[in-house]
């Protein structure tokens, strides 16, 4: 029958999305796929991201994984963006298979913060 | 998820809660008629008679004779029959049969699998409103056409088609008509000696009676074959031991209806339009179907720049219908919305908001500020641009 697609984690995040926003003047990388729009935002100081923010026009399972994502890499060094892992995120959050396309867009959301940051860095 | 005292329901297209009068009446049936209605002894006689009574109060909702009915599981089975048991019966005529594009899958899914079968079907398609027009469906129409099937009342936006005019084509080419008034019955005013209608499919959980029980209307002169065999029950049509509790449920839901349909269509006509202004106010929001003359329990809007299955998580504790099956089981965007001309970005974000009885003006408000606040929401977190 028809038991709740999303896990109690989903919920909780879908319901308070802290980070949330834009940071004008911050560094953002955006991707656009399987019906997902997302931007990641970091205000960069000293190589960490002392902020994080997400926009997303997208289903809950990739908003409340935004969430996470924002959470986890806030205060902590640019480089550690290529700890992220896909399946991790899909096994904490409960989501699920049907949907590892979509959390693959934030995986590319990721790359394309972690190369702006790089390109703004380099400029 | 929510307790279901938290809960603001707003899905009586999808289903209804029984009834108090229609529970007790089951109740009463459970304890005092468990025997066969077909056994020729007194315990037996006594089921029938309650089945019986079940009949004469259908009829009186729908003006018809009793004798006309035949009780099935609901308007999935009614549709099965009445549509495959036609096109069986008469495939030695012609093969031909006519639909629409937003028919309930109950339908739909009928025709998909007789058109595997040989059948040669028309899909027609209905206006920006839903509406079909008589010319569009006269030209349809063929020598060899021999069953048209039409809903009468949509499921997902309320547009009521023509039925009556439809119909009267329909009988002067002696082509056999079936209805879907699985959202009509009990809700609005149906009268079957009136109309020029051969078959019509109705189930008692839309019009506040018990699931798993149904009716199918055959005027008389109709003939369909059976889709089951195994027994002489209700002329060999539809055997099988009848469901006494259910169809005395059915009864009592229609003789409800009846007292009170005038009522419950002034009450629901009064919340949609609370709904209406309400929602209107909010930015990029649009109607999906007839904005007057639909069934006034049924309100769909689709809104601009949201996406549909967040907007359904975002609304609870509002329990309402999505355009969007966007979940683990399915992704495709509401047919019905398609078939009008919406875009598959404004078919994913439509909420069929559906009212009944037990429905308040504070429902509505409260329907009202989640709505609003799941929108502004959604769109604060949007991207702006896509850039």
């Amino acid at each position: 029958m028809n038991s709740d697609p999303y896990s109690l984690k989903v919920r909780k995040l879908f319901a308070n999305t802290a980070h949330a926003g834009d940071i004008p003047g911050g560094v953002s990388g955006f991707y656009e796929d399987q019906g997902v729009r997302l931007r990641l935002s970091a205000s960069v100081t000293d190589g960490a991201m002392t902020a994080l923010r997400f926009q997303a026009w997208a289903c809950p399972h990739v908003i409340a994984a935004a969430e996470m994502v924002c959470s986890l890499f806030e205060g902590r060094p640019v480089a550690d963006l290529e700890l992220f892992n896909t399946a991790q995120i899909m096994d904490d959050l409960g989501i699920p298979v049907e949907k590892t396309g979509r959390i693959l867009v934030l995986e590319d959301t990721v790359r394309s913060l972690g190369q702006a940051i790089q390109d703004r860095t380099d400029h | 998820m929510s307790a279901a005292n938290e809960w603001l329901y707003l899905d009586y297209a999808a289903t209804t809660p029984l009834d108090p009068n229609v529970a007790e009446r089951m109740r009463e049936v459970r304890q005092t008629s468990f025997a066969n209605p077909a056994s020729n002894h007194a315990a037996g006689r006594l089921s029938a008679t309650v089945v019986d009574q079940a009949g004469v109060q259908l009829a009186e909702l729908l003006n018809t004779d009793p004798g006309r009915f035949l009780w099935t599981s609901g308007a999935t089975e009614s549709n099965n029959l009445a549509i495959t048991g036609v096109a069986k019966q008469r495939s030695h005529l012609g093969r031909h049969l006519v639909t629409m594009r937003t028919e309930h899958k109950a339908v739909v899914d009928v025709f998909r699998a007789l058109e595997k079968q040989g059948f040669d079907v028309s899909w027609l398609l209905p206006d920006a409103d839903g509406q079909l027009s008589v010319e569009q469906f006269e030209a349809a129409l063929r020598d060899d056409t021999q069953l048209v099937s039409i809903m009468h009342v949509n499921n997902e936006t309320g547009c009521f088609q023509d039925i009556a005019t439809l119909g009267g084509i329909c009988r002067t080419r002696g082509i056999t008509f079936h209805v879907d008034g699985a959202q009509a019955a009990g809700k609005v005013p149906v009268d079957l000696e009136a109309l020029p209608v051969d078959l019509y499919s109705m189930t008692a959980h839309k019009f506040y009676g018990p699931k798993g029980v149904g009716a199918l209307y055959i005027a008389d002169g109709t003939v369909i074959e059976p889709l089951m065999f195994g027994g002489g029950q209700q002329r060999r049509l539809r055997p099988g031991t009848l469901a006494v509790e259910l169809i005395a449920g059915l009864g009592a839901a229609a003789a409800e209806s009846a007292s009170r349909l005038e009522t419950d269509l002034l009450h629901l006509t009064a919340l949609k339009q609370q709904l209406l202004l309400g929602i209107e106010t909010i930015e990029g929001v649009c109607v999906n179907g007839p904005k007057s003359g639909a069934y006034p329990g049924i309100l769909n809007v689709s809104v601009a720049d949201i996406e549909g299955e967040s907007l359904l998580l975002a609304l609870e504790p509002l329990c309402v219908a999505t355009g969007s099956a966007c979940n683990s089981q399915s992704q495709e965007p509401s047919y019905v919305l398609r078939a009008l001309g919406r875009s598959d970005m404004e078919a994913q974000s439509a909420v069929r908001f559906s009212l009944g009885r037990p429905t308040s003006k504070a429902d509505i408000a409260r329907a009202i500020d989640l709505y609003r606040a799941a929108v502004v929401k959604l769109r604060s977190i949007a991207p702006g641009h896509t850039t």
